[in-house]
Formats: C-alpha cells, sequence, structure tokens
C-alpha cells in the first residue's frame, strides 16, 4: 500500500521528465537553426568585406601594377587593425609589403586575378582566416583575408548561450516536473489512504476539507459517494438482521407458547420444539453469516482475546462427546496465543468445525486440534480421519448449503451452514482458511493473524 | 406476594410471560410500551424480577436498563428478547441484565430462569466455604468434592458445574442455563454436549453414593440429594 508510493510517484515524475526533456530538445532544435543561419550569414559578410577589399586592390592594379598594391599594402598594414591580413611578396618570395613576416605556411596561390572565387579557410596565429592567395602576373604572389575571429567568438558565444539555456531548460523541466508529480501524487495519495482505511474496515472514514473544483475534487466526490453507498448498504444489513430476528421470533414464540398448552401429546411436542429450535438455528446461521460478512474487515467489536483459552475450552467441551463417540482425540494447544477477536464467535467456529468432525467421524477415527505460532500468525490445524470431504465438493465447500449426497444417504442432520460460517467467522478476524491435501480424512488449516504485542 | 414486571408488547407472550409467573407463586404487571414500563419499574414500588423486552414500542429495553436502575429499581433484570444472537446476548449481560433469553422460548426455560433470579434474590450470600447436602459435601475454597467422607475427583469444569447445580439446588436447571454459566457460551452448538458432562458428573457421584442429579423430562436437570437419601 503505502511502500508502493513512490513507484507510483515515479510513474508521474517520468511523464513530466519526458515531457520536459521534449520541450528542451525542441528548443535546441529551433536554437540550432538559428544557430546555422547566423553563422552563413556572418560568412556571408566576411566574403562581403573580402571582396570590397579585392575590388579596391583591384582598381589599384589597374592603375600602376605593383607599385601601386605594394604602397596601398603598406599603408594599410601601418593602421593594421588584426582584422585583415595582406601579404605582397616578390618572385623570390620575399616580402614587398605586408601585416605578415611571412607566406602562412601550408597555403598556396591559386589563380591569378582580383576576384573572390576561389577562396580559402585557413588557420593562423591562432585564429581562421577566409582569404583569397593569388600569383599576380609576373610571380608576385599576394595573400588578402578577413579574420573570422569575430565570426567564431560570436558563434562561440551563441553556444554557450544555447548549452546554459539547454541546462536551464532540463532543470525547470524537472523542477517543474517534480512539483507537479509532488502536488498530484500529493492529490491522489490521500485518496489512497482513504482507500486503504476503508480496506481496512473503517468505512465512516471520510476526507476533511471542502472538495476542490477539479478533477481531484471530482475523484474525491465520486469516492465519497460510493462510501456512502456501501455504508448504508452495510447498516441496511444490519437493520435487516434486526428486523427479521424480530419478525420471524415473534410468531414462532406464538408457536411455541401455544405448544406449551398442548397436554397429553408430549412427544409430538417434543418433535414440534425441536423442529423450532432447528430453524431458528438456520436463520441464525444465515444471520451470523451475513453479519460476520458484512463486519469483515471492521474492528468494531473486536477485542484482545486469548485464542489458546478458548480453543481450549470448546476442547474440553467435546473431548467426552469424542471420548464417548468412540473417537481417539488428541489437543495439542500452544498457551498464552492472543488475537484480536469476538470469544463467542472464535468459539462457536471451533465448536462448528469439532461438532461437524465428531458427527462424521466413526469410533477408531483420530480427532486433533493443535494450536502453535508460526511465522507471523498464529496457527491452528483440525484433523480427522474420518471420510473427509468429497472431491467435488472442496471446491464449494464454504458455499451455504452445499450437503454432501452421502451425508443424506447415512441420514447425517444438517442443513450446510456450518462451514460457512467457519468462513464468515474466520473472514471477520482476517484469518486465512486452508484445506490442505490430506491422505485420509479432513483437515483444516486456520491462520489467524497476531495481535500486535 | 412476590411481584414480576413484564414489559412486552406481544399480547400473547405476555400472557405466556403472566402464566409462569403465577405458577411461580408471584404477581404478574404488564405494560405493553418501554416507557409505561420503565415509569412502572421506578414508580409503582418494589418488584423482584423485570422481564423486559428489546424491541419495544418507544426504544430498546436494553438501552433503558440504565434509566431503569437510576429510577432506584433494584429489581433484578431478565431481557427476553427476539434478538437472540450470541453478540446481542452478550451485549445485553455487559451493560446489566443478570440474564438474557432469546425468544422464541420454551416455557420450561423461562422457569428456570425467573426461578434461579429469584433465589439469587434470597440467598445471594454464599460465602460459607462448605456446601453440604447431606453425605455430599463441596468445598469451595480448596475446590473438592466428598460423599460419605469419600474424594470423589472431579475434573474443574466438573466441579464447576456441581458449584452451579448446588447453587439453584432442587431447581429445575436447563442445558442452556449451563452452557452460559458454566462454560461462558451463549450459542446453541445443536448437539447436547452438556449431556456427556452432566451425565460423566451424575456417574461419579453415583458411584460414590449420592444420586445427587436427576433427569428432568424435556426440561434440564434437577440438583436434589436431599431427596435421593
Amino acid at each position: 500500500m503505502s511502500g508502493d508510493r513512490p513507484w507510483a510517484a515515479r510513474a508521474t515524475l517520468r511523464l513530466t521528465l519526458l515531457l520536459a526533456a521534449a520541450v528542451a530538445a525542441l528548443s535546441l532544435l529551433a536554437m540550432a537553426l538559428q544557430y546555422r543561419l547566423v553563422e552563413d550569414r556572418m560568412t556571408e559578410a566576411a566574403r562581403a568585406t573580402l571582396t570590397a577589399d579585392l575590388g579596391g586592390l583591384a582598381a589599384l592594379y589597374e592603375q600602376r601594377r605593383i607599385i601601386a598594391l605594394r604602397q596601398a599594402i603598406e599603408y594599410r598594414g601601418a593602421a593594421r587593425n588584426g582584422g585583415e591580413m595582406l601579404l605582397l611578396l616578390d618572385r623570390r618570395g620575399n616580402v614587398l609589403a605586408g601585416t605578415e613576416a611571412g607566406w602562412p605556411p601550408g597555403l598556396t596561390a591559386s589563380g591569378s586575378g582580383f576576384t573572390i572565387d576561389p577562396a580559402a579557410e585557413f588557420t593562423s596565429g591562432g585564429t581562421r582566416w577566409l582569404g583569397v592567395a593569388r600569383e599576380l602576373p609576373g610571380g608576385f604572389p599576394l595573400l588578402v583575408a578577413r579574420s573570422l575571429a569575430p565570426v567564431d567568438d560570436t558563434l562561440a558565444a551563441l553556444r554557450r548561450g544555447m548549452a546554459a539555456l539547454g541546462l536551464a531548460l532540463l532543470l525547470a523541466g524537472g523542477g517543474v516536473g517534480w512539483l507537479a508529480a509532488r502536488s498530484v501524487m500529493g492529490r491522489i495519495g490521500r485518496v489512497n489512504d482513504l482507500a486503504d482505511r476503508v480496506a481496512a474496515g473503517d468505512l465512516s472514514a471520510r476526507l476533511p476539507g471542502p472538495r476542490s473544483h477539479d478533477e481531484f475534487g471530482l475523484l474525491e466526490t465520486h469516492v465519497h459517494a460510493m462510501l456512502d453507498r456501501i455504508e448504508n448498504l452495510n447498516r441496511a444489513t444490519h437493520r435487516l438482521s434486526d428486523n427479521i430476528a424480530h419478525e420471524l421470533r415473534t410468531p414462532l414464540n406464538r408457536l411455541m407458547q401455544k405448544l406449551s398448552r398442548i397436554e397429553g401429546q408430549e412427544e409430538v411436542v417434543d418433535d414440534l420444539r425441536a423442529e423450532i429450535r432447528q430453524s431458528i438455528r438456520v436463520f441464525d446461521s444465515l444471520l451470523d453469516i451475513s453479519r460476520a460478512e458484512a463486519d469483515q474487515g471492521t474492528g468494531g467489536g473486536l477485542v484482545p482475546v486469548s485464542l489458546s483459552d478458548v480453543a481450549q475450552e470448546v476442547w474440553e467441551l467435546y473431548e467426552p462427546l469424542a471420548e464417548d463417540k468412540g473417537l481417539l482425540p488428541h489437543a495439542s494447544i500452544a498457551p498464552g496465543l492472543q488475537v484480536l477477536g469476538d470469544r463467542n464467535l472464535i468459539a462457536q467456529m471451533i465448536s462448528n468445525l469439532i461438532d461437524n468432525a465428531i458427527k462424521y467421524c466413526g469410533p477408531g477415527d483420530a480427532l486433533r486440534l493443535t494450536l502453535s505460532e508460526g511465522e507471523g500468525r498464529h496457527l491452528m490445524q483440525l484433523a480427522d480421519t474420518g471420510p473427509g470431504l468429497p472431491a467435488d465438493l472442496r471446491a464449494e465447500a464454504f458455499e451455504r448449503f452445499t450437503r454432501a449426497e452421502r451425508d443424506r444417504d447415512r441420514g447425517i442432520k444438517g442443513h450446510g451452514l456450518g462451514l460457512a460460517l467457519v468462513r464468515a467467522i474466520a473472514a471477520r478476524h482476517g484469518a486465512k482458511i486452508d484445506l490442505p491435501a490430506a491422505e485420509k480424512g479432513f483437515v483444516l488449516d486456520i491462520a489467524w493473524p497476531k495481535l500486535a504485542p | 406476594m412476590d411481584r414480576i414486571l413484564i414489559v412486552e408488547d406481544d399480547s400473547e407472550t405476555a400472557e405466556a410471560i403472566a402464566r409462569e409467573v403465577r405458577a411461580l407463586g408471584c404477581t404478574p404487571v404488564w405494560h405493553a410500551t418501554l416507557d409505561e414500563g420503565v415509569a412502572a419499574a421506578t414508580e409503582g414500588g418494589e418488584f423482584r424480577v423485570i422481564v423486559l423486552d428489546r424491541m419495544l414500542p418507544g426504544g430498546d429495553g436494553v438501552e433503558a436498563m440504565a434509566r431503569i436502575r437510576a429510577g432506584g429499581s433494584r429489581a433484578l433484570i431478565l431481557v427476553l428478547s427476539a434478538l437472540g444472537r450470541a453478540a446481542q446476548r452478550v451485549e445485553g449481560l455487559e451493560k446489566g441484565a443478570d440474564d438474557y433469553l432469546p425468544k422464541p422460548f420454551e416455557p420450561e426455560e423461562l422457569r428456570a430462569r425467573l426461578r434461579a433470579l429469584l433465589r439469587r434474590g434470597t440467598i445471594e450470600v454464599l460465602d460459607n466455604d462448605l456446601l453440604a447436602f447431606g453425605d455430599l459435601e463441596i468445598r469451595l475454597k480448596a475446590r473438592t468434592v466428598h460423599v460419605r467422607r469419600n474424594h470423589v475427583a472431579v475434573s474443574p469444569k466438573e466441579f464447576e458445574l456441581i458449584t452451579f447445580f448446588a447453587r439453584n439446588a432442587g431447581q429445575v436447571v436447563t442445558r442452556m442455563q449451563l452452557l452460559e454459566n458454566v462454560w461462558n457460551l451463549h450459542f446453541d452448538p445443536g448437539t447436547n454436549v452438556v449431556d456427556v458432562h452432566v451425565g460423566r458428573l451424575r456417574r461419579k457421584l453415583e458411584e460414590a453414593g449420592a444420586q445427587a442429579i436427576q433427569t428432568a423430562r424435556g426440561e434440564g436437570y434437577i440438583f436434589a440429594p436431599l431427596r435421593a437419601n
């Protein structure tokens, strides 16, 4: 019950985490698109600048060839800003003018015009450059490049921002998920606690406070309505059994009183009285069964009872009867075992079982009652070596009015309510009944919940 | 003459109770509703026993017992009700009833119960350690039984049985009374388990020479050791 709750909470948490992850992933995708766009635009801008540079240099070259280029590069190099790279070499590779001390390694000149294409990207001094390397007619290598550092810096900043944002999204999603899971589980937990209390028998348990106007409030209202109905039914069962008792016993009582006025036919009167007693026993059993079933799980009316004492008392009540019938009775009852129970009901149950055994067993059969302390429960076993249950009856032995054909044939009296009452009383006490397979005879195990000391 | 108050709404039943009351030599006073009954019990003079129904016009007799006691009545209360299941009987006894008989009842049973209650009113004090009936002696503290000075070995239950008989000596004691008082069981086991126990005790006493217990046909048993001698 309450131990399972973290798993249930995990389900809600998982769902919210999934949602958070999906939202974060979508946001990251959008940001990645934007990143790509920024990268393209900035590279485009760098190319445009480079194209403009080349255009200027081309115009100078048109006028006075290498001389003009050299002057312009020297002039531009003096005002170096780090953002551009210009280099003009002579035929032998000596620097005529430029911002660099030498030709960057790994870069080869290609083409001889002042067009932007083909452009090359290369790395020098730790930054990326976009540049064109040309060999001007006459064997003068020329390098014109623009630094891509601003682009890279911007992109790096963008990446850092995206990473931080992604992390923040995940954290926020997780946090919101956790909060949502906690609040949902809190609300569901209230309903679960209520269900636990009702299952434990407290039919009048209700949630305190007003209902909220959401689906949880609606759920609570529905649960309350169901509980009200169950409680009413239960109360009706109790009232009905009292009314049946009254309405049926009063006329039977008149009958009994009138019988006593009949004189001279004592045998008939005794028979009729026995019949009346028998009818009362049948409907008492039925009422006891339905009452015990209705009260099942409710702790009401149960008090600490010494199971050992009750078993011993009932055993002593029946032992002489068993002996007189030629049975071999033997009881082994561990002392001091306590349960939460109704002494009379327990006595009635054990009495029913022993009475049954005596009824069905013949001379020489063994009858054994054992009560011992088990691992988590008190174990009671009633075993005899009589005819046992017919195989076809095992499944329905505890149903009302189940009687074996052979009993009718043998003329054994009974109304088929004994075991049904046994089961109902066991259920009322939270005890488990089991019919273990036996080689011979009838064996019944009852595992009683221990009374917490 | 002793007066017995009957609070019962069914006139036929009330008449049957009244018959038993008269048979015991007492005067019946009948009221059909709870309020009248309580008023009679508290203001209508002294009653020895009150026979009280439960499902009455005006309420539950068991719930009214406190009012009857509070009104100063010292009468013993016998609840006679259709609410006769074990739990209801125990509830009635726990709430102060002196005896509880479920309906339908047999007249002999009611008579035995009333007689036991009337007796209890007179010889309540049995502080004497020794109960002697001619040759038969019961020592309460030592829990021993002797017949003609010979010890008769009885089991603890048999001792309780003979003590209960002795306290109601000369009166009919029913099986139901024995089951309730000696075994403290408030349901009808169907089988006459009690007979076997009484039979054993009876044989032991007879072997020792005391014809103390006799069967009252259709009613129960009578412990009458003096008559036997």
